[in-house]
């Protein structure tokens, strides 16, 4: 493995067993994204590559090619022209949505902010336009923001990477938005388990991912078809590493269980030597063959990029040999502490010690309250700080100052997204006077954060629904007849009263005055009980 | 024996280890207890943990016990009994409808602190059935699954083949109050008594599941469910493959399989078996499944064994 330069790129290259291949490195990815922005590295990659691709990961982006060395340098230099002047008007045949699966986990642990946008589909992508597109592309993809690596024997004869000017960026910082792990929340995946860590990157860790993905194969084969781990490097000097199982039918419960107890064991130290050796030299065998296809290129041009020296094959291969149990036992149990893990839909994981991770916010906001129609606990509030919905047991707060985007729709329906991943909704169908909320929202929140969304199907716009016991049911009604008989009472009587007074036939008091202030009291309750009767109708009518 | 009026309910009669490690509980002396309960064989074992875990106030002893050496699976087994037990007692054993949520609350607390402390202890000792057995019991209290039960159990057995302790918890969480089926009760039960050695007394399992589905559905009709010839004979044929067998010892079970084939034949109306069976028990007698009938256990052996000795001699 050597270290280079082409073009001002620092750059590895390392002789590989098969065809050669290269590979041209960015230091961005999904976790730069805003969320309003979701989905625009992977659009940028698209435009300069034709609708080609290239990789994008939660930091980086490469475009990689297998080929002859014409044909390498070819493809690098047709990106490399692609990024200096980006084909705009390709811009409509390439953009076109996302295919993967969405991992739901990074937006529980991180929120609507860095890694968390990856969880998030790629609303604001429709409406992206191409100033901030080319934007995007001069201030990542630059020379001094980007690694190159080559899988072959030498340089490609005539490689060129003429690439704009502009600064290095550091990877984003690393929120997160839960306040204490082990944590859990329930996916919507049916039939799922996941669990994921941050840990300290290393050997360590590596190793420790594959004990647990052996440890899940031995201990959970009879309720999973298939189980996996994954170890993924971050530039801060730490790893995330992902369990997932998926459950055989009926057996996702068991699944859950299962996990949890080879979670539980490996954090009481029950790893055996023998164990950790098994998968110390499955370690070796693979980065052997990953040395022999060139697949630990990508890796080491990610750590030219974060500024870290290219490690070699011997060196690699000694830090895993040198794993001892204790190291993974150590590492099992710092894992196991910063744990996120995701039960099936409508499962917990609170009987087994983790704390529910967060999905409303602690607090109502101050502000104006708009009550539901219909629904006199649902509010609305709007004020200087944010908006909150609050009903019976939840709360959602965002604040004006951490929004990360709101959503609009053509019906006026507006939904703002908190930094924290918890969402106000403003439904103008839900709330009494709602439409003056979302005038607020939409003169609050910079242009920058708004996503404009497409028409909704009239169903899957919200229906306001009356609460439960208090004002459903016959009840209302029953209450809105004997109102209304009162107020015909007390009105009626009021009326005749006057009518007996002004012609001249007498009433029950002894004087005028008296009399006078009997018409008023039965027009004044008739008022009353009429306004009441009129209310109870409209609750119980309100849908 | 015939004649007694005595009912002894007290499993400690019947299985004399529950009365020493009582004894060396209420004298906290663990090295004793640990004496008592290495010697025993893994279903006896895990016997006595359970049985042992309603000794009041051995909390703070045992806590103590686990401070000192946070791995001991005995511990760890009996704490753990203890804390359902006490969660138990709280929940009362009405039907779900008739618990307040308070107590529900307090109750799925206490098998909380339980399960969180056999989670550390099936997780340093994955191989012993006495822990599997106890998660048997949370699990179906924490009503986490039936799948979630039914791989504990499967645990249980992979530690120690045909453990009828977990086997009983497992068949009361397969039955349709804790949202099995019958037909997973009865499959369940026949499939662990055919597995069984001849003259175990896991053929009891079938004993209990027809029990179960007769006490515990009301759509089945008693006399009617046990006029069913199929039924009769799988009962018969039960009790050829335990209690009638010649291989069938005192080793643990044998007072429940013998109970309960006393109150089927009770219930069958063949005095001349439930007399043979009451003569095997002695004075003896275990709380289920007559306390599915009525509250009054005592005065039920009482009377059935009254009636099966009255038509023997």
């Amino acid at each position: 493995m050597r270290r280079l330069e082409v073009d001002g790129i620092p750059a590895v290259l390392a002789p590989v067993s098969g065809p050669a291949h290269a590979g041209l490195v960015f230091r961005v990815g999904t976790a730069d994204e805003p969320l309003a922005r979701r989905g625009i590295t992977r659009l940028a990659a698209r435009l300069v590559t034709d609708g080609g691709g290239g990789s994008v990961g939660p930091e980086h982006t490469y475009f990689h090619v297998r080929g002859s060395a014409a044909e390498i340098v070819a493809y690098l230099a047709g990106v490399c022209e692609a990024l200096r002047n980006p084909p705009m008007d390709r811009l409509a045949a390439v953009r076109d949505p996302a295919r993967t699966e969405r991992d739901p986990l990074p937006m529980w642990r991180h929120g609507a902010r860095g890694p968390g946008v990856a969880s998030y589909p790629e609303w604001g992508l429709p409406g992206l336009g191409d100033d901030e597109l080319r934007k995007w592309i001069a201030r990542y993809f630059t020379r001094e923001n980007a690694a190159l690596w080559l899988a072959g024997e030498e340089v490609p004869e005539g490689l060129a990477l003429d690439l704009p000017t502009g600064e290095r960026q550091s990877a984003p910082a690393v929120g997160t938005t839960l306040p204490v792990t082990p944590a859990w929340f329930a996916g919507a995946a049916a039939d799922v388990v996941a669990w994921d860590t941050v840990v300290r990157r290393g050997p360590h860790a590596a190793v420790f991912a594959n004990v647990l993905e052996r440890r899940m194969l031995h201990e959970m084969s009879d309720v999973t078809r298939r189980v996996h781990t994954e170890y993924a490097i971050r530039s801060d000097g730490t790893a995330r590493i992902v369990a997932t199982a998926d459950a055989l039918p009926e057996k996702a419960d068991a699944a859950l269980g299962g996990l949890i107890d080879v979670l539980a064991g490996l954090r009481a130290g029950r790893v055996a030597p023998d164990e950790v050796a098994a998968v110390v030299k499955l370690t070796c065998a693979g980065l052997r063959e990953s040395e022999s296809r060139g697949a630990r290129l990508p890796g080491q041009a990610f750590n030219l990029l974060a500024g870290r020296e290219v490690q070699t094959l011997e060196e690699a291969l000694a830090e895993v040999r040198a794993v001892t149990v204790t190291d993974v036992v150590v590492v099992a149990a710092e894992a196991y502490d910063a744990g996120l893990l995701m039960t099936p839909p409508g499962g917990t994981a609170g009987w087994a010690g983790y704390t529910a991770a967060p999905a409303m916010s602690p607090a109502v906001l101050p502000g104006r309250t708009h009550h539901g129609r219909g629904n006199r606990r649902l509010r609305l509030i709007s004020g200087d700080d944010g908006v909150s919905v609050a009903g019976p047991d939840v709360v959602a707060s965002v604040r004006w100052d951490s929004c990360a985007a709101l959503l609009a729709w053509p019906d006026g329906a507006r939904h703002l997204i908190g930094d924290d991943a918890v969402v106000a909704r403003i439904e103008p169908t839900l709330f009494r006077g709602a439409d003056r909320v979302v005038r607020e929202a939409d003169a609050r929140v910079p242009q920058r954060l708004r996503i404009e969304m497409p028409p909704r199907d009239r169903d899957r716009i919200p229906r306001p629904e009356p609460a439960r016991g208090s004002t459903g049911g016959w009840w209302p009604l029953v209450a809105a007849v004997v109102f209304g008989v009162l107020a015909a009472f007390f009105a009626g009587g009021g009326v005749w009263l006057l009518g007996q007074l002004l012609t001249g036939g007498g009433g029950p008091g002894s004087s005028t005055a008296e009399n006078a202030l009997v018409v008023a009291s039965a027009l004044l309750f008739g008022g009353f009980f009429g306004r009441l009767a009129v209310t109870r109708f409209r609750e119980r009518f309100a849908r | 024996m015939i004649g007694s009026t005595d009912v002894v309910l007290d499993r400690a009669a019947a299985y004399p280890e529950i009365a020493g490690l009582r004894t060396a509980l209420r004298r906290a002396d663990w090295p004793a207890c640990r004496a008592l309960i290495d010697q025993l064989e893994p279903s006896a074992r895990s016997g006595a943990l359970l049985d042992c875990g309603d000794e009041k106030d051995i909390e703070g002893f045992l806590r103590g016990v686990l401070a000192a050496d946070p791995a001991d699976p005995a511990a760890t087994a009996l704490l753990g009994h203890h804390l359902i037990k006490v969660g138990w007692q709280i929940r009362t054993g009405y039907t779900a409808e008739h618990v307040s949520r308070g107590q529900f609350r307090q109750f799925h607390e206490w098998l909380r602190k339980a399960e969180l402390l056999l989670i550390d202890g099936a997780a340093r000792h994955p191989k012993d059935p006495a822990i599997w057995t106890a998660r048997l019991l949370t699990a179906r209290g924490l009503q986490l699954g039936l799948a979630e039960t039914r791989r504990r159990l499967d645990r249980a057995l992979a530690a120690h083949p045909d453990h009828l302790p977990a086997q009983f918890q497992f068949l009361q969480s397969a039955c349709p109050k804790w949202s099995g089926t019958w037909e997973l009760v009865h499959g369940f039960a026949r499939d662990a008594a055919a597995a069984a050695p001849p003259g175990s007394p896991h053929a009891v399992l079938i004993v209990y599941a027809h029990l179960e589905h007769m006490f515990g559905d009301d759509e089945t009709d008693v006399l009617r469910y046990l006029a069913n010839d199929a039924i009769r004979a799988e009962i018969y044929e039960a009790a050829h493959r335990s209690v009638w067998h010649p291989e069938f010892r005192r080793g643990y079970g044998w007072l429940q399989a013998l109970n309960a084939f006393a109150m089927i034949f009770t219930m069958l109306d063949d005095r001349r078996s439930a007399a043979t069976t009451f003569t095997a028990l002695g004075d003896l007698a275990a709380e289920y499944p007559w306390n599915r009938v009525g509250a009054d256990v005592q005065a039920q052996v009482r009377e059935a064994r009254a009636w099966a000795y009255e038509g023997a001699s």
